[in-house]
């Protein structure tokens, strides 16, 4: 489903450049839940957001469903439509209710009729648990009710792949709960999922696969009950330690 | 201290300044022994003309029938051509029966014209509201040409906006008049509009520039994730939103227009500013026509800042 191979970002400004993501070279079969963990600034976000082409990388190839982003022909706009994406901030739509936030893209992208449009937004607001929500603007929810419409927002355009970069990092503590849960369901639906997250728990619950990354670079890969319990590398079990 | 202050105190205070103030320019032009001649002023606003009414051919009236304040008079012709005018009881010439040659008099009616101000009033407005529509055009393009990565554009748009900035609007409009429009043979009101606009297109370009930039990049990310296309997500995310963030600095503009217009006066646009100069020639009112004059531009402004505010409240609902 997702195949990158020797992708590379490098970033340059202010007289430095920074190897954000290093010649990573990563396989998400369709239907798997990988999560990438590891310490600030070690190119966690640069690469997901390579993923959805937010940022073009330097060198490299992304295979999504095997069209490459690299290729000059491809049309991102189509790749981004199939791909979802949730942010920490949640970025959700201040001038439009919770419901337009749905239904916008829907009609814009996808061309399908409003009342088309407003029936998927329903559904999915249902799904997520916040129905009675759906006339109000996102400013009067909380985080973990704005991040559950972010998640039903991406889903309403029938992705084939979610990322999820640090999805629960703004919450309040009490808040994770909610959005770890509605991201599990996903994860036994099927859901192709790459999720950024520093929640260890829902790791080891939820993961088929877990990626390590340390400057820029693939660090180590595993099943959960082999990272969490004997990872290999030091960089990885030194990390472990802090946050465990 | 307690939290609910009286504020009477100080409302006095300022009253008493206010009042002071007035005293001051009142004494002031005591002074000088001006004559005030408010009375003459309404007629610069509307006044009523006489229209005289002539027999179109030579002929005999031949009815006059009184109508309370107008009558209506049928003329026939020696050809029995038939004609009827009605005008003025008050003002008939003529009577039943009475033959005439072709131009006399049959009497007259009086209209209401608008006068100078109000017609200057209406320059300055169409002028303001041209150059406003315009500006807002240039502004948005200029204004996403300067966020945009493309060098050439950017620049272009860079130049623009400081050259206009740069240079007196007075220049600007001679140079918009007797330059260019000598050049292109444009009328004076197209170079006043054009160069009105193209001066305040420079302001807003940054307006709206600013205004752009100070949504986050989240919003922009979010909507391209969702595979919107950039001018989509343009359209749809980020402007309605910065539109929310600039009015009140686009207001400003845009009153600052409607103030620089009386500028294009001097390129001989009968404006508000220019009918006031014309009035004075003919009354020495001098006082009086500036006076009201500039009550005219803080009405037409003090209005554009009411529906401002009242269309920032209707865009507050989703904070
Ligand atoms: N737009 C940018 N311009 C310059 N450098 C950047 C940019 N975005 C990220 N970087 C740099 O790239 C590196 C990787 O950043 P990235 O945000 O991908 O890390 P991360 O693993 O997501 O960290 P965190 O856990 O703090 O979110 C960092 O050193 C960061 O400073
Ligand atoms: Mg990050």
């Amino acid at each position: 489903m997702i195949s990158a191979q020797n992708v590379t970002k490098i970033f340059t400004g202010r007289g430095i450049t920074v190897r954000a993501v290093d010649n990573v070279s990563v396989e998400v079969a369709s239907g798997e839940v990988v999560v990438i963990i590891g310490p600030s600034g070690s190119g966690k976000s640069t690469f997901l957001r390579c993923i959805n082409g937010l940022e073009l990388f330097n060198s490299g190839h992304i295979f999504i469903d095997k069209v490459d982003l690299a290729h000059k022909k491809t049309n991102l706009n189509h790749i981004r439509a199939e791909v979802g994406m949730v942010f920490q901030q949640f970025n959700l739509f201040p001038h439009k209710t919770v419901l337009e936030n749905l239904t916008l893209a829907q009609m814009r992208v996808r061309k399908r009729s409003k009342a088309v449009a407003i029936e998927k937004g329903r559904q999915l607001l249902k799904k997520v648990g916040i129905s009675e929500k759906a006339d109000e603007y996102p400013s009067r929810l909380s985080g973990g009710q704005q991040q559950r419409v972010a998640i039903a927002r991406a889903l309403a355009m029938d992705p084939k792949i979610m990322l999820f970069d640090e999805p629960t990092s703004a919450l309040d503590p009490e808040m994770v709960g909610e959005v770890l849960d509605v991201m599990k369901q996903l994860a036994r639906e099927g859901m192709t999922m790459v999720v950024v997250t520093h929640e260890m728990g829902f790791a080891r619950e939820v993961a088929d696969r877990v990626i390590f990354m340390d400057e820029g670079k693939v660090v180590e890969v595993g099943t959960p009950e082999h990272f969490f319990t004997n990872p290999r590398e030091e960089r990885a079990k030194l990390f472990l330690k802090q946050v465990l | 201290m307690n939290a609910t202050q009286n504020t009477w105190p100080w409302k006095v205070l300022l009253a008493v300044i206010l009042i002071g103030m007035a005293a001051a320019i009142y004494g002031s032009v005591k002074k000088i022994d001006y004559e005030w001649r408010w009375y003459r002023v309404p007629q610069y606003f509307v006044y009523q003309g006489e229209e005289v009414h002539k027999i179109p051919f030579d002929g005999r009236i031949t009815a006059v029938v009184a109508n309370g304040d107008v009558s209506t008079v049928t003329m026939t012709s020696e050809s029995d051509e038939v004609k009827t005018v009605t005008v003025d009881t008050k003002t008939i010439k003529v009577s039943e029966g009475e033959d005439l040659f072709v131009g006399d008099t049959v009497g007259f009616t009086a209209t209401w014209h608008l006068g100078p101000l109000v017609k200057g009033l209406w320059t300055t407005m169409w002028l303001s509201a041209i150059s406003s529509v315009l500006a807002l055009a240039i502004g948005l393009c200029t204004g996403l040409a300067r966020i945009s990565k493309n060098y050439t554009v950017n620049m272009l748009a860079a130049i623009y906006v400081e050259i206009i900035r740069g240079t007196p609007l007075l220049v600007q409009i001679f140079i918009a008049y007797f330059f260019i429009g000598t050049v292109f043979n444009l009328s004076r009101n197209v170079a006043g509009v054009g160069a009105l606009a193209l001066f305040a297109g420079a302001y807003v370009a940054e307006i709206v520039r600013a205004g752009i930039q100070s949504i986050p990049r989240g919003q922009m990310e979010a909507a391209r994730s969702l595979g919107m296309t950039m001018p989509q997500a343009m359209m749809d995310i980020v402007l309605p939103q910065a539109f929310k963030r600039i009015l009140p600095p686009l207001s400003g503009q845009f009153i600052s227009l409607i103030k620089d217009s009386s500028l294009v006066s001097v390129i001989a646009i009968t404006d508000l500013t220019k009918s006031g100069r014309e009035i004075i020639t003919s009354t020495f009112a001098t006082f009086e026509v500036w006076l009201v004059v500039a009550a005219m531009y803080l009405l037409v402004t003090s209005l554009l800042s009411q529906l401002v505010f009242y269309m920032e409240r209707r865009l507050a609902i989703s904070d």
